[in-house]
């Protein structure tokens, strides 16, 4: 297959992609609209508990790229599956799309989704929050919510492998999404954990996430953590390599 | 039966075995299908129909034995094959937010190969869907979406056509209209291997493999199955009635007429009581 091929039906596949997410305008609407609600239900239980201004920023903007990174991975992965057990994975590799087409293909349909997703979820945290951004701040908020789009995207095609339907990709949510709340520093200094949790923080895409947006938070920007930026796309393609070479045509 | 347009074989099937767990769903399968010609895989659910036809396109790995498909194996060299390949699964197997002509074009668009529109075109005037060309596939009944599907399977004119039960859940005139499209491609040179639970679909089939619980218990004409098939022989005498089940009437009435009777009936076998007697394992 020569690299023109691959990326026409990369292409194919993004377009199709694409063309089915418009079709479906319940599931646009409720993807988008999720992650706002709850986004709003964070900002009013704040409130309630009587967290005010810097604390309240210092943890809604991490809290954000956190909800992208959820949403997306679930979708994702819920597609994937729905793909196999309708039948039309099978059907695409037997007239002639590659893993790395199909792959490639979704990643390119859904990061039109993620990227707007994005931009929704950072005006509505400014909108909310007290951030005190200026635009290179959201710029590089931005930056990470969309690189944690595209890997939890690789991450929902490498776990949907594992689903043989749509209901077993939900035992996978609480064993992908709730270590990295623990292992990320989204609520707790990575520095105060464990050694050996600190380790494992290391293989946590979402620290890497965090540490730029810490940086931002500080005052600084994302090149001051520029290791941990560099880590994203280091990760999203290792994960995109990993479910490439894994991906299922059937159940 | 002289329905063959070439001689040679598109698919060899020899000594395949495969297991899902603990159950053995296809064992020690030997089957050749000739080039041209409908080949029909007849047997219940779970016989291990759709295993076969799914080994076959490549998208199982069997457990044991060897397939080739126009000389190819599909697992090894299953990229080059599958443009020789067409599939029809058992599910429709479409995407039903778009539209009928999308669908089409999206799993040709994977081939690339031949000129796009024009064979889009064709194949949807082929199972006569062109005037619902622009209707997405959720507005379309169950009988439309399974020609949709054997569009799809025949896009990109494959010379090796597998069809899982298309016509099931399909109207007898639908059905009618389906075989006669998988004639008129066989006619051109198409192998097809269609797996059925039908009778009268297995006689449309130039050759039958009968399969139960994963093997092959008869492959054969299917109007070759039926002749020497049993008779049940039914003797009126004195109006009492006696019933012979015989190998061979032809043989065996002599015999059962040493005693004059006042009436006979003979009762053949369909092929449907032979597919059932093999199926249990009777001889």
């Amino acid at each position: 297959m020569t690299t023109a091929t691959g990326l026409t039906r990369s292409f194919t596949v993004g377009r199709r992609v694409f063309a089915q997410l418009r079709g479906d305008r319940r599931f646009l609407a409720l993807s988008m609209v999720a992650p706002l609600v709850v986004i709003f239900l964070l900002k009013t239980f704040w409130d309630s508990i009587g967290t005010v201004g810097l604390a309240q920023a210092n943890f809604a903007a991490p809290a954000g790229v956190f909800i992208v990174h959820f949403v997306t991975y679930v979708l994702t992965a819920i597609v994937l599956v729905r793909e196999r057990v309708a039948g039309t994975m099978e059907r695409m590799f037997v007239d002639g799309y590659r893993p790395g087409s199909i792959v490639a293909g979704y990643l390119g349909g859904y990061t039109v989704l993620a990227t707007l997703q994005s931009i929704l979820i950072l005006i509505e945290l400014n909108l909310l929050f007290d951030l005190g951004f200026g635009f290179a701040d959201n710029v590089a908020v931005f930056v990470v919510m969309w690189l944690m789009a595209v890997l939890s995207m690789s991450l929902g095609v490498l776990v949907s492998n594992a689903a043989r339907n749509e209901g077993q990709v939900f035992p996978f949510i609480p064993l992908v999404m709730v270590p990295p709340v623990f292992l990320s520093g989204l609520i707790v200094a990575v520095d105060s954990l464990p050694t050996w949790a600190q380790v494992v923080s290391r293989v946590v895409p979402l620290y890497y996430g965090i540490e730029v947006v810490k940086a931002v938070l500080a005052g600084g920007s994302m090149l001051d953590a520029l290791g941990a930026l560099i880590m994203l796309p280091v990760l999203i393609v290792a994960v995109l390599f990993l479910a490439a070479r894994t991906l299922r045509e059937s159940r | 039966m002289t329905r063959f347009i070439s001689v040679g074989c598109a698919i060899e099937v020899a000594g395949l075995s495969h297991d899902y767990g603990a159950i053995r769903a296809l064992s020690n399968v030997d089957l050749q299908v000739e080039r041209g010609e409908i080949f029909g895989l007849i047997g219940p659910n779970g016989a291990g129909k759709t295993t076969l036809i799914r080994t076959i396109v490549g998208s199982l790995h069997p457990r044991d034995g060897k397939v080739t498909v126009l000389g190819l194996e599909p697992q090894a060299d299953r990229w080059k094959l599958r443009s020789h390949l067409g599939y029809m699964p058992q599910a429709a197997a479409l995407y039903d937010d778009l539209t009928v002509r999308a669908n089409v074009s999206f799993f040709l668009a994977g081939h690339q190969r031949g000129n796009g529109r024009a064979q889009v075109e064709e194949s949807l005037s082929f199972v006569e869907l062109s005037d619902r060309a622009g209707h997405r596939v959720h507005t379309l009944s169950g009988g439309m979406k399974q020609r949709l599907s054997l569009a799809c399977a025949l896009v990109h004119r494959p010379e090796v056509l597998l069809l899982d039960e298309p016509t099931a859940g399909v109207d007898p005139e639908l059905r009618a209209s389906f075989w006669q499209r998988f004639r008129d491609l066989a006619s051109k040179g198409t192998t097809i291997v269609v797996s059925t639970h039908q009778m009268d679909e297995a006689y449309a089939c130039d050759r039958i493999a009968i399969l139960s619980r994963g093997q092959v218990v008869a492959a054969d004409q299917p109007r070759l199955l039926a002749p020497g098939a049993r008779a049940t022989v039914r003797l009126w005498r004195n109006g009492q009635v006696s019933e012979h089940s015989v190998a061979d009437y032809r043989d065996e009435l002599p015999g059962l007429l040493s005693t004059p009777a006042d009436r006979i009936e003979i009762e053949h076998e369909t092929l449907e009581d032979v597919v059932l007697r093999l199926i249990r394992g009777g001889q």
